[in-house]
């Protein structure tokens, strides 16, 4: 008997691990093709709490329309979502059908075979109706691999009253005028005229306005140490250092605290994106929706304004079966339709990503129609999967230089030394 | 059922042995070492799946240029073959002499960092346990107040100190009260420094102090009687009786802090973000930064990293154990 | 048990046999264990306090809450949210890493203790050193593992890689406390016929029950509010545990912290209550797995 208990311990204890070892059990992504209904795994990384609820009502209808397949919503955070896809992806396991991928992933996840090409599949039948330059970001190597879901770019976006009470009567076309309108507003309405955040992507428009990018691809060259590049970031760093503008926040609350400031009034002008229109309009300074004024970021020294495209695309992966690729691919013509769209964009308040879905119901609310006017102004990114990641080294090093711990060519020329570990075939300059 | 107190028990095994005879006593060492290897089992086999494995995967891509894209995986229809290839101690040479001279700055840190933790945590620990073993009026209570740190997950504590630690927050608030002036706790490259060593200490404390709670209990009271009649000072006695009487416990809970402290992820990560806050990142963060935080994950140097904190923490070690029983030699 | 109340009863710490402190003194301790007491609370009483305000920006002004406190909060993540079954999943992960962490490093920490075989001496080492390297720098091999032995997304899964980190202490612990329990008990069980295990099973693990409340208490802490591991293991939305559950309210511009401070609280609540019941235990535990180290 006591042998017995003991012997059992250790047995269930083992059992554990052994069966471990032996037993493979189906995982979220089936891999089984059947007749019965077909199962798609979809992974969100949309606001759980504010954004979801609009995302599951569609799936109901899509399961309505669609009775032979099934979708299972995961709700997966976004700062999660690309290493938990790539990890998944990279073990064959795990990784789900359908995945709301940030438009900066998906050359990374092509490169590296996990996606599907959709040219020619129902997910891409009405390709004509989106924006170009959104069709263009979800290519990689002359295929298209996503979808766009959603849009966004960074504007302007200033506080209308503000500006009248500092005598300014339309917004600033370049960062000098932003300079000068900025002290302007602390000497005449006592509030700092700018804000801005320290990160890279916020920075982007800086090195648009002098003509230059992070990397020059055609001709393999990074462009931090380059003239243009210094002049922009030179700019930046003047710019955040001049009377009227707000004293630099590097704190991972920094985000948080100039959108606070701003809709309370605090500051007169900030650049940011259309996904923060609605926090916006929360503030007490917005409670009149009109104060809001939304105009194309400010151009550089070249006459040039331009600012980063962002937004989600949806992408198949690879490794799912026939079956499931092809209830994918539905799924995913369904999410963007036209119909799904203007649903999306009316009750989330975020960028459709065609043409024909900015109807007047959806550019009834301000916030969207101010930034379908500056869409326009919008860069899409190059499509080499190394892009995204020198945002990484290239914001660490933008801390360093606007908090003055190194100087503007230290710290791009730093930015360069990293920026070479990932494109090593690249020129530095 | 009351000798579980803390007695000092004979050392195991050798009793046993002196009273059987040659032959069975192989024939029990036969039986008792398939016995312990039967109860060591699970423990080793979970340990070698788990950590074994990877660990052994993660030393051969330090000799190799394996990245996500040339490791090979198969994905549907896309296959994409093994690519990466042996460059020797390429890796190693690279982190630890390559132009961006990036891994001695995080190394220097890592070191400051871990002994300035240790060392805080452990004399707070320490501290407080000593004051919780004399009979205070309402000790369970501030031990409950105490060990609140451990006891609720740091992802809900940091954040609180995040929201305490900014530049307009309670802390900042009440160092203006006393005159001390406003820091920049979250920005600043030093104050970022005190501010992890701070919260991390916070963390820390209430395991240490547990610990040497049990130890100092162990500690015969007769000791204290026996030095107390000698006439030793409080201190005398605290530096006599309690430091000594501590040491079993103390050297490994010291030893266990280091290898912890070195290898904390959760503190830094939590408290700053991945991005803004270069300085302040520690080897184990800042490996994980460069295999996650870009496209494609580069598991070579990653490894690498990994790899040479594990070298640092096994030649410390030794290091340590054979001060420790140079030092309990010094005192038989 | 009795082992327990017994040894604190008789165990004098020094100042009650010195009798009376003096009143300077007795305030000057008071004073510093208050001023720490308060240290280690506030933190804490801040999330909770967070927690009262109902707007998603009142983190930012805390003096707002004070006028509006509110349970809104605490009522929408009930309800509104998937907590229960969060809780019941961090329930199952963070009890079975318990019950697994401890028996199995309780059954090895008595063959190291007792039992004089080969490879004895290097074991302990060997597990020190698996704490020495950050497994996490290496996900995709370890997730791989999972998947090929069909431990992703399962409970069993995520407790096996909760004991890699929570063993080898406490099997030390163990393997310390047992070395307290007199060899005398082990010569009695072979006499009366038990086997190693026997003898670990009926006598031994009885009389380490202070240790084992630590090293539960230990394992049950480490599963309970990890983050990293789960984040990638669990895939299914009803096996996600409560510190996974917790990050959906972090989107990618917005974190909604006054939901965040309430599943904060939410998630203290057990493991604070479950040191409240194992807090005697704790240092007798510790007391006795100290002293050999």
């Amino acid at each position: 008997m006591r042998r017995g208990i003991a012997a059992a311990v250790l047995a269930t204890a083992i059992a554990v691990s052994a069966s471990a070892c032996g037993s493979s059990g189906s995982t979220a992504t089936g891999s089984t093709a059947n007749a019965g209904p077909v199962t798609i795994t979809w992974w969100d990384t949309s606001d759980a709490t504010n954004e979801a609820p609009t995302y599951k009502a569609l799936v109901a209808q899509f399961e309505q329309a669609n009775p032979s397949v099934k979708v299972n919503y995961v709700s997966v955070p976004f700062a999660d979502a690309q290493t938990k896809f790539t990890t998944a992806a990279a073990a064959g396991k795990g990784a789900p059908d359908v995945m709301r991928s940030d438009v900066g992933w998906l050359p990374g996840f092509a490169q590296q075979g996990y996606l599907v090409p959709l040219d020619g599949t129902p997910a891409a039948a009405e390709q004509s109706s989106f924006e170009s330059q959104l069709i263009q970001q979800a290519t990689y190597q002359g295929k298209l691999y996503g979808v766009p879901e959603v849009t966004d770019t960074l504007a302007l976006m200033y506080n209308k009253s503000l500006f009248a009470k500092a005598g300014i009567t339309s917004a600033p076309t370049t960062w000098d005028q932003l300079k000068a309108d900025s002290a302007l507003v602390k000497q005449k309405a006592g509030v700092d005229g700018f804000a801005f955040n320290p990160s890279s992507y916020y920075a982007m428009p800086f090195l648009y306005g002098e003509g230059t990018d992070m990397v020059d691809v055609a001709g393999k060259k990074l462009e931090f140490n380059s003239a243009a590049a210094i002049k922009g970031i030179t700019t930046l760093k003047d710019l955040v250092t001049s009377p009227g503008v707000a004293k630099l926040d590097t704190t991972a609350n920094g985000y948080a605290n100039i959108m606070d400031a701003f809709g309370s009034g605090k500051v007169a002008s900030i650049i940011q994106g259309p996904w923060e229109t609605t926090n916006v309009f929360k503030g007490a300074s917005f409670a009149d929706k009109s104060n809001l004024g939304l105009a194309a970021v400010p151009a550089g020294s070249a006459g040039k304004a331009g600012a980063p495209i962002g937004g989600h695309n949806l992408i198949a992966y690879a490794g799912s079966d026939a079956a499931h690729q092809a209830a994918a691919e539905k799924f995913i013509a369904f999410m963007t339709s036209a119909a799904s769209q203007i649903t999306i964009a009316t009750k989330n308040a975020t960028l459709p990503t065609r043409t024909d879905a900015y109807t007047a119901a959806v550019t009834a609310n301000p916030g969207i129609a101010g930034f379908q006017a500056v869409l326009k102004a919008g860069v899409p990114r190059p499509a080499i999967s190394q892009y995204s990641s020198l945002y990484g080294p290239f914001g660490t090093e933008l801390t360093k230089i606007l908090s003055g711990q190194e100087s503007v060519q230290a710290g791009l020329s730093n930015t360069t030394v990293q920026a070479q570990k990932l494109l090593p075939d690249y020129a530095a300059q | 059922m009351t000798v579980a107190a803390p007695v000092k028990a004979a050392p195991p095994g050798r009793a046993e042995e002196r009273r059987a005879g040659p032959l069975s006593r192989i024939r029990r060492s036969y039986d008792q070492f398939w016995y312990a290897w039967a109860m060591c089992a699970p423990v080793v086999v979970i340990l070698g799946l788990l950590v074994g494995y990877p660990l052994v995967l993660g030393i051969m891509y330090t000799f190799t240029d394996a990245t996500s894209l040339n490791v090979g995986h198969t994905i549907g229809v896309n296959h994409i073959p093994d690519t990466f290839s042996w460059v020797g101690l390429k890796t190693y040479l690279d982190i630890l002499s390559g132009p961006d001279n990036q891994f001695w700055p995080h190394f220097w840190w890592t070191i400051i960092w871990t002994v300035s933790c240790v060392t805080v945590t452990v004399s707070l620990g320490l501290g407080l346990a000593v004051l919780l073993n004399r009979n205070v009026r309402g000790r369970s209570f501030y031990r409950l107040l105490l060990v609140l740190p451990w006891a609720v997950p740091t992802f809900v504590t940091i954040f609180s100190w995040r929201l305490m630690l900014a530049d307009d927050g309670v802390v900042n608030s009440l160092f203006g009260a006393v005159g001390l002036g406003h820091l920049s706790w979250l920005s600043d490259p030093f104050w970022q420094k005190v501010a992890a060593i701070a919260v991390n200490t916070w963390v820390g404390v209430p395991f240490m102090m547990l610990s040497m709670l049990g130890g100092l209990q162990a500690i015969p009271a007769e000791l204290y009687e026996a030095a107390e009649m000698d006439g030793a000072s409080p201190w005398q006695r605290f530096r006599h009786v309690t430091l000594p009487g501590l040491r079993p416990v103390s050297s490994t809970l010291v030893l266990l802090g280091i290898i912890w402290t070195f290898n904390q992820f959760n503190v830094i990560f939590l408290l700053f973000g991945a991005n803004n806050s270069d300085s302040v990142q520690i080897l184990v963060t800042y490996s994980y930064k460069l295999f996650f935080g870009q496209t494609p994950m580069d598991y070579a140097r990653a490894a690498t990293v990994g790899i040479l904190c594990l070298s640092i923490l096994v030649v410390f070690t030794e290091f340590y154990r054979r001060w420790m029983r140079r030092m309990q030699g010094a005192q038989a | 048990m009795s082992a327990t109340t017994t040894s604190t009863a008789t165990k004098k710490p020094g100042a009650r046999v010195r009798g009376e402190r003096s009143l300077l003194a007795s305030l000057g301790l008071h004073g510093v264990l208050a001023l720490a007491a308060f240290v280690a609370a506030f933190p804490v009483g801040w999330v909770v306090y967070v927690s009262f305000g109902a707007g998603e920006f009142d983190y930012q002004h805390p003096q707002r809450i004070a006028a509006h406190p509110s349970l809104s909060n605490y009522t929408h993540v009930l309800t509104q949210t998937d907590f229960l079954t969060w809780l019941g999943n961090s329930a199952i992960i963070a009890g079975g890493t318990m019950v697994i962490g401890v028996l199995v490093s309780a059954s090895a920490g008595y063959a190291v203790s007792r039992i004089r075989f080969l490879g004895r001496g290097s074991l302990m080492y060997t597990f020190l050193l698996t704490q020495m390297f950050p497994v996490a720098v290496l996900m995709v091999p370890l997730y791989k593992i999972m998947a090929q032995t069909g431990l992703l997304d399962s409970y069993p899964g995520l407790i096996l890689v909760y004991c890699t980190t929570a063993v080898p202490y406490c099997a030390w612990l163990l393997k310390g406390y047992f070395d307290t329990i007199p060899v005398d008990i082990d010569e009695a069980g072979r006499i009366d016929g038990l086997t190693p295990f026997g003898t670990f099973w009926r006598l031994i693990l009885p009389l380490a029950r202070p240790g084992l409340a630590v090293a539960a208490f230990y394992t049950f802490i480490t599963a309970w509010g990890e983050v990293a591991f789960a984040s990638y293991f669990l895939l299914s939305p009803n096996k996600l545990t409560l510190a996974i559950g917790l990050k959906q309210f972090i989107s990618q511009y917005n974190s909604q912290w006054n939901y965040l401070a309430a599943t904060g609280v939410l998630i203290a609540v057990p493991a604070a209550a479950l040191f409240y019941v194992v807090q005697k235990n704790l240092v007798t535990g510790l007391t006795a797995g100290g002293t050999k180290g």
